[in-house]
């Protein structure tokens, strides 16, 4: 073991830990007390170009083109083959340049002037051109799905050889963020032409690594390209993803010495990690938030006594020790503490209290309780979640009712037009920037609005003016307004955020955990 | 070989095999198609709209009846045309013909040992029948058959792979790739698909070896001198012959099923693992591709097993 595991623990110098580091601490406990005291003065350790990492993959990917896929779990293979036009901070997802500065001339004009010398791995220069071909395709492809998070864009313009101008239908300062997503993913679009549809399975980028193979379901190897644009990142001569859907054996995997890496583990596999010796075990928060969804157009649900109540009657704390076994961060809100525009204000607002459940469940004219259903997924965490949600809310006298199934299939029937059950017991798996997630969940005919309701005037005038302005401190301040609304309505229960858990080899080096909590592997390189 | 008897049995089962394909694929669309949920929303990503989802059942004819969709893809199947898989857009006969391979290496590998170990088992069990060994055998058995094939696999990987590190816990290699890693890897799989296997083919040996050696015409061998060992191998096994293929025969489909539960344990991206996953995600083609090959496999096993019995015994024809 060396002592150079974790550029997170070297960049401690002369800082003080805020809680993300002291989690990704607490978890990599044992690398720190192994570890020499010299660790802490050595500054920047050089990272050591080549070898192979092997990493379990928790899914197959949906597509290889950030444009026509559309699961979450993509992106962790997606970002080791494309470079983002824009790029976020790993601790507090605040977006910054990356392929590409922006800046805001006027509200309804954003300029985008790409760095020099950025090449796609077929060797065609990532231009103004490709940048414009690639928003037109994202905004008009008819296999796009991205057109939505595009939508406040009316036209893209060549302004120069490394310059594009989006004119834009309404202010948005979202798009920064929402181009370190999906969309500011650049393909060549001399691929896109040459492929036709098959360039979804032989992606083209100008990411660290360039595309080797993926047989579905089994492995996706990328291998180091030469002509990366940045010296300072992408160090590994390879990756491997061995796909293995079921996470105790992808664990195994890496337990045994054939993988060396497996992440998004649950925490229930914590003793695993911790008894394998050649073992990091790596956490830090995430996006993540594991809640209870209203379908606010049904009884007693829209009445707001009644969602309050349920606000009160969860015991966050209880559950994140039960259900995650300790290893979460209670919910307050949609946001973790660390995200830079969380709002302690808020936080407080539902302390767990019984007594005011019942009061409000008295006051909406339920004293005698009353019965959800619920949809649920059948794998044994979200099971165990909702034995433990049913118990808390029984002491209200709500019974909870059960309907478990897969999960496109109850989040289908919840979020789809059948509109079965009356609560959605699942997750929000976060997004870079929070006005996508208030869009995405509750604009009047957001999908993940299952009521399909406007919630107040207020909130719709709201949810716009978090794209206004692009001064972070003025966006947070209306974030704080919105989140506010959100839970004094009580929209949602949140419950609690899950942190990224990860098992890592001692071998790796240079591992951070980022607050979307899908691993990216630029800094990463191999002992030895 | 192939005498006019053998013919007309091949010719049989060929037609018979055609609603058998028809039907079984009907039914596994079918039902598909009942369970609630469609693969639109999982295509249409993390930022779904209405809309969107209903572009997409249009994009991808998911709106079209039930039985349009299954012609349309019967007819393309019938060509050898398996569709592509619409989760991941990868042609199903590409995938069936990566994953195929490492089930039948499994199964084949499982067959063997079962077959290996469970004949001599019986035979020597029914040669002293209620001896302290035909006991001991038949309790061996018992076990085998009583044992789950998940339970036994998660054993053969603590020991075997995490504690010893004598084989891998997870995965499969091509046998082309390389003969001998695949072997290595095959190797815990199939000894926990075996298990089961074991157990049946030397109970059933053993009951129908002790019944034929109870028959009088073990008598006249007896009375012609011949030994105990050659009646038992010579005489006993050509007469069991034919219990033992139908044993075999099951037991071979039978594992090509089971194999959905070992793939899984150890991360084999067999046909269980793809079939598995296309269910999941509703990925219709997938699971149909499969369905498909299955039976035709299923089929072609029988067909083996029915030309096999003539060979074995004239009298079936």
């Amino acid at each position: 073991m060396t002592d150079r595991h974790d550029d997170a623990t070297l960049n401690l110098e002369g800082r003080t830990l805020n809680r993300r580091e002291w989690l990704s601490l607490t978890g990599a406990g044992i690398v720190m007390a192994a570890s020499s005291p010299g660790a802490f003065a050595q500054g920047t350790p050089v990272s050591k170009r080549g070898g192979v990492l092997r990493v379990s993959g928790s899914a197959n990917p949906s597509s290889l083109d950030p444009a026509t896929g559309g699961a979450g779990t993509d992106h962790t293979y997606l970002w080791t083959i494309f470079d983002t036009l824009v790029e976020w901070d790993y601790d507090t997802l605040k977006p910054k340049p990356g392929m590409a500065e922006w800046s805001y001339p006027d509200a309804k004009t954003m300029l985008i002037n790409i760095k020099p010398g950025i090449t796609f791995h077929d060797d065609t220069p990532c231009d103004a051109q490709a940048v414009k071909f690639n928003l037109d395709r994202g905004r008009q492809d008819q296999r796009s799905n991205i057109k939505a998070d595009l939508s406040s864009i009316a036209s893209v313009d060549v302004t120069g050889p490394l310059q594009v101008k989006l004119t834009l239908l309404r202010p948005d300062t979202a798009l920064p963020a929402i181009l370190s997503d999906r969309a500011g993913m650049m393909y060549s679009p001399k691929a896109v032409r040459d492929f036709g549809n098959d360039h979804d399975r032989k992606p083209v980028g100008a990411g660290p690594w360039k595309f080797v193979s993926w047989a579905d379901n089994q492995k996706i190897v990328v291998t180091h390209y030469d002509k990366y644009w940045r010296s300072d990142r992408g160090f590994l001569g390879g990756i491997e993803f061995s796909i293995i859907p079921e996470l105790a054996t992808g664990l195994r995997s890496v337990v045994a010495g054939q993988n060396d890496m497996a992440y998004a583990l649950p925490p229930r596999l914590k003793p695993i990690i911790e008894k394998s010796k050649d073992l990091n075990l790596v956490t830090g928060p995430t996006l993540y938030c594991l809640q209870l969804y209203f379908n606010l157009a049904k009884k007693p649900l829209d009445n707001v006594k009644v969602r309050q109540a349920i606000n009160y009657a969860v015991d966050r704390e209880a559950f994140v020790k039960l259900a995650l076994s300790g290893m979460g961060e209670a919910a307050t809100m949609q946001l973790p503490k660390s995200h830079w525009a969380y709002d302690p204000s808020v936080a407080t607002l539902y302390p767990h209290d019984l007594n005011k459940a019942r009061a409000l469940l008295d006051e909406a004219g339920f004293k005698n309780g009353f019965e959800l259903v619920v949809g649920g997924y059948t794998d044994q965490d979200s099971v165990r979640r909702g034995e433990i949600i049913m118990e808390q809310l029984a002491k209200v006298g709500i019974k909870l009712k059960f309907i478990n199934g897969t999960v496109p299939e109850i989040s289908g029937q919840f979020f789809g037009n059948e509109k079965k059950f009356d609560v959605l017991l699942s997750a929000w798996t976060g997004r870079p920037d929070p006005a996508m997630t208030y869009g995405l969940m509750y604009a009047k005919d957001a999908y993940f609005n299952a009521g399909r309701v406007e919630v107040s005037p207020e909130l719709s005038t709201l949810l716009q003016e978090s794209r206004a302005s692009e001064n972070i401190e003025t966006r947070k301040q209306v974030f704080a307004k919105i989140q506010r609304i959100i839970m004094e309505q009580g929209l949602v229960a949140p419950l609690a955020f899950t942190l990224e858990f990860n098992a890592i080899s001692k071998k790796v080096q240079g591992y951070k955990p980022n607050l979307l909590g899908k691993p990216k592997y630029e800094f990463l390189s191999m002992a030895g | 070989m192939l005498t006019a008897a053998r013919r007309a049995v091949i010719r049989r089962r060929l037609l018979q095999a055609v609603p058998v394909l028809v039907l079984a694929t009907l039914v596994v669309f079918g039902l598909l198609k009942l369970m609630p949920g469609d693969i639109a929303i999982t295509l249409a990503g993390e930022n779904a709209t209405d809309e969107r989802i209903n572009e997409i059942r249009e994009m991808y004819g998911l709106n079209r009846p039930f039985l349009v969709q299954y012609g349309s893809w019967l007819a393309h199947a019938l060509t050898g045309d398996l569709s592509k898989s619409l989760a991941s857009g990868e042609a199903v006969a590409t995938s069936i013909a990566r994953s195929f391979p490492n089930t039948l290496l499994i199964v084949l590998l499982a067959m063997g040992v079962a077959l290996v170990l469970g004949i001599p088992l019986g035979i020597l069990a029914a040669s002293k029948p209620d001896s302290l060994l035909d006991r001991v055998v038949t309790s061996i058995a018992s076990l085998g058959i009583a044992v789950p094939s998940f339970w036994l696999a998660m054993i053969l990987v603590a020991w075997f792979a995490l504690e010893w590190g004598w084989f891998p816990a997870t995965g499969s290699v091509a046998l082309g790739q390389d003969p001998i890693k695949a072997l290595h890897h095959a190797v815990l799989p199939a000894l926990a698909l075996a298990g089961g296997g074991l157990a049946e083919v030397s109970r059933q040996l053993r009951s129908s070896m002790v019944e034929y050696l109870s028959s009088s015409p073990v008598r006249t061998l007896h009375a012609k001198g011949l030994s105990s060992m050659s009646i038992l191998w010579k005489h006993g096994l050509k007469n069991v012959g034919v219990n033992l293929l139908t044993v075999a025969t099951l037991l071979f489909n039978r594992m090509l099923a089971a194999t959905v539960v070992v793939e899984a344990v150890f991360a084999i991206p067999g046909m269980g693992n793809l079939i598995v996953n296309g269910a999941l995600h509703r990925d219709l083609p997938v699971v149909q591709g499969v369905v498909f090959v299955m039976v035709l496999v299923v089929i072609t096993v029988n067909l083996v097993a029915d030309v096999l019995y003539t060979v074995l015994d004239p009298r079936i024809g």
